[in-house]
């Protein structure tokens, strides 16, 4: 990859903004599937 | 098949297979990364911007195949009462959503310096558009109605009209004059891209493939998780 051809703007933008939203994508499941699965545990407890 | 039907046990695969198919992912993202970055020569014509084809093509497949996944899930919640369909095809529709606008964004990008235009309303884009809105369109419905069986019941009846669009996307090119390029990678008659260009893109394809498989079952996992807990909270208020 040549980082200073025409256009390369276009090609760094690309992949930030694929990177940026598949973290982010990431980071939401995780953390959802994190906080639901503590729920969970936290209502059994009270439970017994 | 039926004993995949019960959510503890689906759980059990899913904690099982999750941590392989993650490893996987990365290894085939570093890879298909390496190969697109560093392997693949830059186009005669496009120059270096071709590489921008590398993170568009997989996420556009990727946005048709979870929406395929979705149809197929919804027909099986329909036919077979499946209990896991609904799940399948509810926490399926976010994941899709995020590649179909990444399909839609980097090809913006890809179209600014090969086109001279962010966008133009072509048969192809413009059928991604619909796509993209039938994801939301879907996603709203689960957020907007509050009763789950009867959200699900339309839920399943748009993914299912929605699925029209996706030989739509795929035959737009064929079927229409439009600026956006004819299928190269998947036809009749044999790829027209070359192999040093064609392996980091399967590469790829098959890495947001696998990230999808592990994003849609840690989601499904999640959501079988948060029914499991409303349920037991309903439970709890009735004996109260």
């Amino acid at each position: 990859m040549d980082w200073n051809a025409d256009h390369a703007g276009f090609v760094i933008a690309a992949y930030a903004l694929s990177l940026a939203f598949v973290a982010g994508l990431v980071i939401y499941v995780f953390n959802r599937d994190v906080r639901i699965r503590k729920r969970l545990t936290l209502f059994e407890k009270t439970k017994k | 098949m039926q004993q995949f039907a019960n959510p503890t046990r689906f759980l059990q695969l899913a904690n099982r297979a999750l941590p392989t198919i993650w490893a996987v992912t990365v290894i085939l993202f570093a890879i298909g990364l390496y190969g697109a970055l560093v392997s693949a020569p830059p186009d005669y014509q496009q120059g270096e911007t071709v590489r921008i084809m590398f993170v568009h093509v997989p996420a556009a497949w990727l946005a048709m195949l979870v929406y395929t996944v979705m149809a197929l899930s919804s027909a099986v919640a329909i036919i077979f009462r499946h209990p896991l369909a609904d799940v399948a095809a509810k926490t399926a529709a976010p994941i899709g959503a995020v590649f179909c606008f990444l399909a839609l964004a980097t090809g913006s990008l890809w179209g600014k310096p090969m086109w001279g235009a962010w966008w133009v309303w072509d048969a192809r884009l413009t059928s991604m558009f619909v796509l993209f809105l039938l994801y939301v369109g879907y996603i709203a419905i689960w957020q907007a109605i509050e009763e789950p069986t009867r959200a699900a019941m339309i839920a399943r009846i748009v993914a299912l009209v929605g699925f029209v669009n996706i030989p739509v996307i795929k035959f737009s090119v064929d079927w229409w004059n439009t600026l956006h390029q004819p299928a190269s990678v998947l036809r009749m008659d044999g790829s027209t891209i070359d192999w040093s260009i064609r392996w980091p893109l399967l590469v790829l394809g098959v890495a947001y493939t696998f990230l999808f498989l592990a994003l849609h079952l840690t989601s499904m996992r999640s959501e079988i998780t948060a029914r499991k807990l409303r349920n037991l909270q309903i439970a709890r208020s009735g004996e109260a």
